[in-house]
């Protein structure tokens, strides 16, 4: 029996040994924890267009805006709606109806600290719209005349099939506010690639791409509301410029 | 941090931000007024300046006078396809003397034109091939001051060419 003890001794004693050596190789990275990622489909909705179209009699539209995390800094991004405007200017009065879909990629520039998920980031968007302009009425320039200014003219004429392709520059933020929503804000300059015009008319606002200005060029913005669907978690692996940091320490 | 504060400063700058756009009638190409310019009756290539030229319609209260000159420019109504205008004589002389009243009738169609966002639309106009330019005399009768009326281009799209040649 003796013996048994012995043996039962020696293999507790292996163990302990065992026990030991991997606690050693252990203890240096215990001391930081590792840093996960989630990675997930992120989809919103952008709050701007969703409450001009509350307030503002002339505005019906709205955009839906998503992203899907492809590597750490990197997020392949859309948007897409529907804007029904109706602008009234001095001169003309028309209600541009029509869809729009955006698709890009946003890059964050933004370091996060431990498990802060935030996006100073800078993107890229090709977009294409489709829509019918009607123009609702009309002035006839005609400076200082002598008959006095011109009424405005009735018109209702409705120009279908039109659309337009352009390129969108953005840059923008966006923070966790709790959990997995987040809220953002985005600038975009939007440059036309092609725009089909109507015959005896002009397209002076663009879903998607807003209000026309000479030249081609355009700006647009974004405030986004978006929920956050995880799908799984990565741990960040150091990157050769921490590492050599690391070393140098 | 100090990006954050940058992009929503710069979004609320943008927020308000409408460009105004200001239709510069010098540079685009608006309604164009009818050009006419007077010639001699004797001598119908030498044009002839007309003094104290003051042009009326009974729609309008106030009158256009015209600085001495050959070339005058005559607006169109852009909601009517007829003008018709009280050419004075003299109209513009203090005391009025010798007075001579003779009446233009203009007959047209219009065209209106998309130009640009700011501008609008403008009318154009063809004068009418039968009856575009009609010379009578005012009632009571003075006699006829201008001779003869020749449309030169019928179609109205600009103020550089000369419409309407009238002698006398």
């Amino acid at each position: 029996m003796s013996k048994y003890y012995f043996s039962i001794a020696l293999v507790f004693a292996c163990f302990f040994a065992m026990a030991q050596t991997e606690k050693k190789i252990e203890k240096p990275i215990d001391s930081i924890l590792p840093k996960t990622e989630r990675y997930g489909i992120r989809f919103g909705i952008d709050a701007f267009k969703l409450a001009k179209s509350i307030y503002d009699k002339n505005y019906k539209g709205i955009e839906l805006v998503g992203d899907y995390r492809l590597t750490k800094n990197i997020y392949a991004a859309t948007e897409l709606g529907n804007d029904n405007k109706t602008v009234n200017e001095d001169q003309i009065n028309f209600t541009t109806k029509g869809s729009f879909i955006k698709l890009g990629a946003d890059y964050n520039s933004y370091q996060n600290w431990l498990d802060m998920e935030n996006m100073v980031y800078i993107g890229l968007r090709y977009g294409v719209a489709t829509f019918s302009q009607t123009l609702n009425s009309y002035k006839v320039y005609d400076p200082g005349s002598y008959f006095g200014q011109s009424e405005a003219i009735p018109s209702g004429e409705k120009y279908d099939g039109l659309s337009a392709q352009w390129a969108e520059v953005i840059t923008g933020i966006k923070a966790k506010v709790i959990n997995n929503v987040f809220v953002g804000f985005n600038i975009r300059f939007n440059k036309l690639f092609t725009n089909n015009k109507p015959d005896g008319f002009d397209n002076l606002y663009i879903p998607g791409f807003n209000k026309t200005y000479s030249g081609d060029f355009g700006i647009g913005f974004n405030y986004s509301v978006s929920y956050l669907l995880p799908l799984y978690k990565s741990v960040a692996k150091p990157t050769e410029k921490q590492l050599k940091k690391d070393i140098k320490k | 941090m100090k990006k954050i504060i940058f992009l929503l400063i710069l979004s609320f700058s943008f927020s308000a931000c409408e460009k105004d756009d200001i239709c510069d009638a010098n540079t685009t190409e608006t309604t164009p007024k009818l050009v006419i310019e007077f010639y001699d009756f004797i001598n119908p290539t030498v044009p002839k300046s007309v003094s104290n030229l003051v042009i009326k319609t009974d729609a309008v209260e106030k009158g256009i006078s015209y600085s001495p000159g050959s070339k005058i420019l005559v607006p169109l109504k852009i909601n009517a396809d007829s003008v018709t205008y009280r050419f004075i004589q003299n109209g513009a002389t203090n005391p009025l003397t010798n007075v001579n009243v003779d009446i233009i009738t203009i007959n047209y169609k219009r065209i209106n034109t998309y130009v640009s966002r700011a501008c609008g639309f403008k009318t154009t106009f063809e004068l009418n091939p039968t009856n575009g330019v009609v010379l009578s005399d005012a009632t009571p009768a003075d006699n006829l001051w201008m001779r003869e009326t020749q449309i030169k281009v019928f179609q109205i799209n600009n103020e550089t060419e000369i419409h309407v040649k009238i002698l006398f």
